[in-house]
């Protein structure tokens, strides 16, 4: 078959070349060329060829059909005849070199814009824009479980799906997944060097090949080694490659040693690739391993995350049909089965997602400012034009057409935009950076964040459209046909421009309102997280330090392992400084996993649709989170395997549950046992998924009665800092188990401020960007009045000659100011109500129509618009008329 | 002047659809070029050149459809020249040939 070049390329081309005669004919020699090329050089190069050849073509026909369509009319033929380019140019440098102030603020003004617009486009590009680092990754959808949200274990699958799934659906070259809850449990590696604790996630054999990614260096997994107890290989991610052995090739083939087991290095993962970048940010995986689709898997649950290929000619659309059938047919012939469900997205849609709105909130915002850019230096060049009236006028009287005219004003105006595109890049370059490296950010393809050739030629033409935006209006109006008016007034002193003024001060008034939206937004968004900074969390994360476990022994009953633990808790309480210290399988603002469960003595369709939240904690958790215990009691050591099975329950558990109380003393089936738990206490909620979302179901189990966890965190609380109580902790845990690396902890705070990034990062550019709207419409506002004051001197002169008081006169003008104000605030309420609906996904405690941040802003806004008319107020009420009246 | 009517560029377009009166069509015609003046041409260029030469009468061109999967179900265009613009040639030819009599001994000169 052959193959098919990029589809959205193509179709950008066909679109462009809709109108040309020659068009179909155009797309076919591209078409030739891409499948020689495919042949002689790959499909992806040949790929990456037609979408460069393609962006040139439309560039260059489009604008050629422009051109044509634009000098069709008569009177502006001359803007686009070459003849006396050259000479214009050299005029519009000359000009701006007259006023260097006002060309360098304009260039900076512009190189704001262009930099706010670009960084959003270098953070939104590899997201939402780029194709994933992966082959044809058009082709690649997200199979989820069911509906998106919820809990993993409800978007995860079972690998028996996967297996199915496979064999009978006919919409895709290859379905392969990996394992969704690897972050659950550790691999510490040993041998040469210190021992490590590493993060490995397990693939199905078939996962790099399906997603198209070579290794850089050896090979993917085989079949052999995608099966349960198979060959024990292992494929490195390039970071890790990298970082610990130093890039070293001769790795691939040796082994390496992972919690006691060796390992065959079989490959390398490309620096293209890095797993965790895309598929979960903020988890660093270290290396890749096989995890089978087997009966062994499948009885875990629901594990698995799947990504499938399509086959040509099938969408995302028709294999949702597809799989609906399939997995209607195993339902209909396995009754019992469970945990079946398929919806599949495309996979980039998926990865940008969760960001989605905060992105597009940013494209909106970045747009505002461009926006207000180009009002501001429109107003600009317009304040100049009157000046600029009489020699527009004589070049007229001369023979200059309009549109020699206007094209000067245009160059002119290019001219700035271009100072100010270059300047913007350099600012667009510091801004990404700081992105880029932002603790604690966890947006996918984060490390793909940079001003590159396509951000380099968004700005180009983000200056350019700037430029010619801000131009045209002014050059229009200077060079309107009214010559002889205009040197009558130039001649006699003019004594009013007051259509300019009058379109100005509507500039204005726009302005005023984009900053007005921009500043609601940020106040909103300021409101959300100080509502979320006071959730309270139902623990206490000052003061807390964590410790991930892993331990190096194999414990051959629960006793050893209860004991291990013991010893773990009882050391570390026995530092110096330690208040409490406790154990849990999952520390809260982390992992998530649901269970089902029963209530004993309940009939089993009475059952409240809900899952629980297991964790498994020691007797001295609660204490040491601080987590309050409401009714009956905690685990003590007494409740060890040989007493009664207990739980603890949270208190939307109890509410949930026993919505008419009496839960302590009710057993719960649920995570196996055949005697059920029963409820010894009732603790208070805490938010275990993120401090957005409210306590879900939880249950708490002993770890000496309940050893379903992979890993343990140690939780430790003491008043001395983290960098002081970090080696003591960890001396003594080396103590107890000299094997298990100790050297890695965390605070809690930590992991709090990393929830809240996401947030943190929107509100600071969104506030950078009202901060800039601000400023620019103060400018604005002070550009327009001081202009016109400058205008009236000598009217002004003449009334406070015939009894006007300067107060009176300061007064009008810082009136007229807040009247403009008034005007843009106005608007600008009103457009914010209706960006409300855009922003409320990303609200938290606050209504989108929040009336405190709404005045507060206006305020705000009316207060610098008073405040920038003041300066102008001042001069005007030092109005000299006689001077102005003698100069004439 | 006749010759004003032709650039250097067009003239080798002109001269590269004879040549390639086999099959006229516009990636051919672009090998030829390159093959011969051994320089790059952009797709960009070609397709302007080609517009204005039919602008100006010098080229005619019809689709016609094209059974090879390489173009995706695209049609080709068959370009031929015109009298007129074979008229053209033949101008340039010929001032180019005037020009270039007894010039021999100084641009073959080492």
């Amino acid at each position: 078959m052959t193959p098919k070049p990029p589809r959205r390329a193509a179709r950008l081309l066909a679109r462009v070349l809709a109108d040309d005669p020659a068009g179909p004919s155009i797309l076919g020699d591209l078409h030739e060329d891409f499948a020689a090329r495919a042949r002689s050089e790959g499909v992806r190069r040949a790929r990456r060829w037609y979408r460069r050849e393609a962006l040139r073509l439309a560039g260059n026909r489009g604008l050629d059909t422009l051109l044509r369509t634009l000098s069709g009319s008569r009177s502006m033929t001359d803007l686009f005849r070459p003849r006396g380019l050259g000479h214009d140019a050299l005029a519009a440098v000359r000009s701006a070199r007259r006023d260097p102030g006002l060309f360098a603020l304009v260039a900076l003004v512009i190189a704001l814009g262009v930099g706010a617009t670009t960084t959003v486009f270098s953070v939104l590009n590899p997201l939402m824009i780029a194709p994933l680092p992966f082959d044809e990754p058009e082709d690649l959808v997200w199979i989820a479980n069911e509906s998106e949200g919820g809990s993993l274990s409800s978007v995860t699958s079972r690998s028996s799906n996967l297996r199915d799934f496979r064999a009978r659906s006919t919409s895709f070259q290859g379905i392969t997944g990996y394992n969704a809850f690897f972050d659950q449990s550790t691999y510490t590696l040993s041998g040469d060097g210190a021992p490590e604790q590493l993060l490995g996630v397990g693939v199905a054999h078939d996962f790099l090949e399906v997603l198209g990614v070579r290794p850089a260096l050896g090979r993917g997994f085989t079949e052999d080694e995608g099966l349960w107890g198979g060959p024990p290989a292992v494929i490195l991610t390039h970071g890790f490659w990298v970082r610990r052995f130093a890039a070293d090739p001769g790795v691939v083939g040796s082994a390496v040693t992972l919690n006691g087991t060796a390992r065959d290095v079989v490959g390398i993962l490309p620096r293209s690739f890095d797993f965790s970048s895309v598929f979960t940010p903020g988890v660093p995986v270290d290396f890749l391993l096989p995890f089978p689709v087997s009966d062994e898997t499948n009885r875990w649950g629901n594990t698995m995350s799947f990504i499938g290929r399509l086959r040509a000619g099938a969408s995302a659309g028709t294999a949702q049909q597809d799989l609906d059938a399939v997995v209607a047919t195993l339902q209909e012939e396995q009754p019992d089965r469970w945990g079946l469900g398929a919806r599949v997205t495309p996979l980039q849609a998926h990865i940008a997602g969760p960001y989605r709105s905060a992105l597009l909130l940013l494209v909106a915002a970045a747009g505002g400012v461009m926006l207000i850019v180009c009002v501001n230096v429109a107003n600009v060049l317009l304040a100049r034009s009157p000046r600029r009236g009489r020699e527009v006028a004589v070049r007229k009287a001369l023979g200059a057409t309009r549109g020699r005219i206007v094209r000067q004003f245009l160059l002119e105006s290019l001219l700035l935009c271009g100072a100010g595109g270059v300047l913007g890049i350099g600012v667009a370059v510091l801004a990404t950076r700081f992105v880029a490296g932002a603790p604690g950010l966890d947006i996918p393809l984060v490390d793909r964040i940079s001003v590159d050739g396509w951000a380099l030629a968004f700005a180009g033409l983000a200056a350019v459209a700037a430029g010619l935006l801000a131009g045209v209006v002014p050059a229009l109006q200077v060079s309107e046909g009214r010559e002889s008016t205009t040197l009558n007034e130039a001649t006699r002193g003019a004594s009013s421009h007051r259509a300019g003024r009058r379109l100005r001060e509507l500039l204005v008034v726009a302005e005023l309102a984009l900053a007005c939206v921009l500043l609601v937004s940020t106040g909103l968004l300021l409101r959300s997280f100080q509502a979320v900074l006071d959730v309270d969390l139902g623990f206490e994360p000052e003061g807390a330090v964590a410790w991930q476990l892993n331990p190096s022994p194999d414990f051959g009953s629960l006793d050893e392992e209860a004991a291990f633990y013991d010893r773990v808790t009882t050391s570390a309480r026995s530092v110096p400084g330690v208040a409490a210290a406790g154990l849990i399988d999952a520390l809260p603002l982390g992992k998530n996993r649901t269970w089902g469960f029963r209530v004993v003595g309940l009939p089993a369709d009475e059952d409240t649709d809900v899952g629980i939240f297991p964790h498994m904690i020691d007797a001295g958790y609660l204490e040491a989170m601080r987590i309050p215990v409401i009714e009956g009691r905690g685990f003590t050591p007494d409740d060890t395997h040989e007493t009664t099975p207990v739980i603890l329950i949270n208190e939307t558990a109890a509410d949930v549950i026993f919505p008419d109380g009496g839960a302590l003393g009710q057993r719960l089936m649920t995570g196996g046992g055949d005697r059920g738990w029963e409820i010894v206490g009732v603790v208070g909620d805490i938010r275990h998924l993120t401090p957005e979302t409210p306590a879900a179901v939880q249950v708490y189990f002993p770890i000496t009665q309940m050893w379903d966890y992979q890993t343990m965190d140690l939780v430790v609380r003491s008043r001395l800092p983290a960098t002081t109580l970090a080696p003591t902790i960890s001396a003594a845990l080396a103590r107890i188990d000299p094997v298990m690396p100790t050297r890695d902890y965390w605070t809690l705070e930590s992991t709090l401020a990393r929830a809240h990034s996401p947030r943190r990062f929107t509100l600071q550019i969104l506030a950078a960007f009202g901060l800039i709207a601000l400023v620019l419409a103060a400018l604005g506002i002070y550009g327009v009045l001081s202009n016109s004051v400058a205008e009236r001197t000598r009217e002004i002169g003449i009334r406070m000659a015939l009894g006007a008081s300067a107060a009176g006169v300061r007064r009008a003008v810082v009136l007229r100011s807040v009247g403009l104000a008034a005007a843009g605030v106005a608007l600008g309420l009103v457009m914010a109500l209706a960006a409300a609906r855009m922003l409320s996904s990303l609200l938290y405690g606050v209504p989108a129509t929040d009336p405190l941040t709404m005045f507060g802003m206006a305020a705000v806004l009316m207060t610098v618009a008073g405040l920038s008319g003041l300066l102008p107020a001042i001069r005007a009420s030092r109005a000299d008329g006689l001077r102005a009246l003698r100069s004439e | 002047m006749p010759t004003s009517k032709v650039g250097e560029f067009e003239l080798l377009v002109l001269l590269a659809i004879l040549r390639r009166r086999d099959a006229p069509y516009a990636n051919r015609v672009r090998e030829e070029i390159e093959e011969h003046a051994d320089r790059t041409v952009t797709r960009g260029a070609l397709y302007r050149t080609l517009d204005r030469l039919t602008e100006k009468g010098f080229v005619a061109w019809e689709l016609e459809p094209s059974e090879t999967p390489d173009r995706g179900g695209h049609p080709m265009r068959r370009l031929m020249v015109t009298d007129r613009g074979l008229e053209a040639v033949r101008d340039s030819r010929n001032v180019l040939l005037s020009l270039l009599e007894g010039l021999d001994p100084v641009l073959d000169a080492p």
